[in-house]
């Protein structure tokens, strides 16, 4: 019976259903971007009505939004947070800084692109996105969590050692990183 | 305001040689003096002359001069006076007199001083790691840093940032919009 095709697809259905009602957000803001969450948040967009909320810890989180640009020190801390996340766990990129650069592309110390580091699944474009295009982008993460479609968790298992090798190139061999079971 | 410039430059030039000063319209200051009286001269405007205040230390790079200029902005409440003590040292050995015996807070300026320009400070008590980690090389705010140069060699970058085309007619043609008058002008 649990083998069965169509058993499956239910619950699939049923899980993706839950998961994509609830989308609690990790409340760590890495960059200028931050400031664009406490108007998404509050009563005007009121994005809890999508079931978006702020989560305190990690453990408890399934989005990791990367708020505008990340310097390589932050970065460090960014990964230690993703891998700290349980299953499932979805990342969206926010503004310009984490698709290309946007207007720190020449500094020393940002990072240009985010999907080198993280598998993203759903970028927010503009400087600063304003709270409707946030919302937008929580709207489609919704519509490819209820496809299951977002598969970044399973692909970072997968091509760890990519993503992994990427960072090492970054921030250098000194830095330690702890290794988590996968 | 004029009394209180007057008197200041009076008092500043008879105790210490080799002291040159630019007027501003405002209400600042500037005297550029060597850098072996730093320590003197800013006890002496802090204890005597009521600038309490240290606003901030910078650094400019004078890449032609080889020269590195240092900045000190002090700022007394009662007198309303911005006073900029600027020393020029050399580009090759930059080495400062240590103030974080006048004002503590000076000790974080000169750790970023030492780790953003390579200036050291004489006796500088602190870690040698400030804001950047694991940094190696120039450091980045010399002007013969070449951070466009060092960014592209370092960090991935996207593909059609360089040509800067003109996507939007392409946009537009996808969701069936019309450029609003406004933003025509714009139009490359």
């Amino acid at each position: 019976m649990i083998n069965d095709k169509n058993s499956q697809k239910i619950s699939d259905f049923v899980q993706n259903w839950a998961r994509k009602h609830s989308i609690w957000v990790l409340a760590y803001g890495t960059g200028c971007g931050a400031i664009e969450i406490p108007p998404t948040m509050t009563s005007r967009y009121d994005a809890e009505r999508l079931g978006v909320r702020g989560a305190a810890t990690p453990r408890q989180a399934d989005v990791l939004l990367i708020t505008g640009y990340l310097t390589t020190k932050t970065l460090k801390r960014v990964i230690r947070v993703y891998e700290q996340m349980q299953d499932p766990k979805y990342v969206i990129g926010f503004g310009s800084c984490t698709i290309n650069g946007g207007m720190y592309y020449d500094s020393y110390n940002t990072i240009k692109l985010l999907d080198k580091y993280l598998p993203v699944d759903v970028y927010i474009n503009g400087c600063m996105p304003r709270p409707e295009s946030v919302l937008a982008g929580f709207g489609k993460l919704q519509e490819l969590i209820a496809e299951g479609k977002a598969n970044g968790a399973k692909e970072y298992k997968e091509n760890h050692k990519y993503y992994r090798d990427n960072l090492r190139k970054i921030i250098g061999n000194k830095y330690e990183m702890p290794e988590y079971n996968w | 305001m004029k009394e209180i410039k007057a008197k200041l430059i009076e008092k500043i030039g008879g105790s210490f040689e080799n002291v040159s000063v630019k007027d501003h319209d405002s209400n600042r200051l500037d005297f550029h003096v060597d850098t072996n009286v730093i320590p003197q001269i800013l006890t002496f405007l802090k204890v005597n002359m009521g600038y309490i205040h240290l606003s901030h230390i910078s650094c400019v790079d004078w890449i032609e001069d080889g020269e590195f200029e240092i900045v000190y902005i002090v700022w007394s409440p009662t007198e309303k006076l911005k006073v900029f003590v600027r020393t020029r040292i050399s580009r090759e050995k930059p080495l400062l007199p240590n103030i974080d015996m006048i004002w503590r807070q000076a000790n974080t300026y000169e750790r970023e001083l030492r780790e953003m320009y390579g200036v050291e400070v004489d006796g500088l008590v602190a870690d040698k790691e400030f804001l950047l980690e694991d940094w190696e090389g120039m450091p980045p705010m010399r002007r013969d840093f070449k951070t466009e140069e060092y960014a592209q060699n370092t960090f991935w970058s996207r593909d059609g940032r360089e040509d800067a085309v003109d996507v939007r007619e392409e946009i537009i043609k996808r969701s069936r919009e019309e450029i609003p008058d406004f933003a025509k002008k714009y139009s490359r």
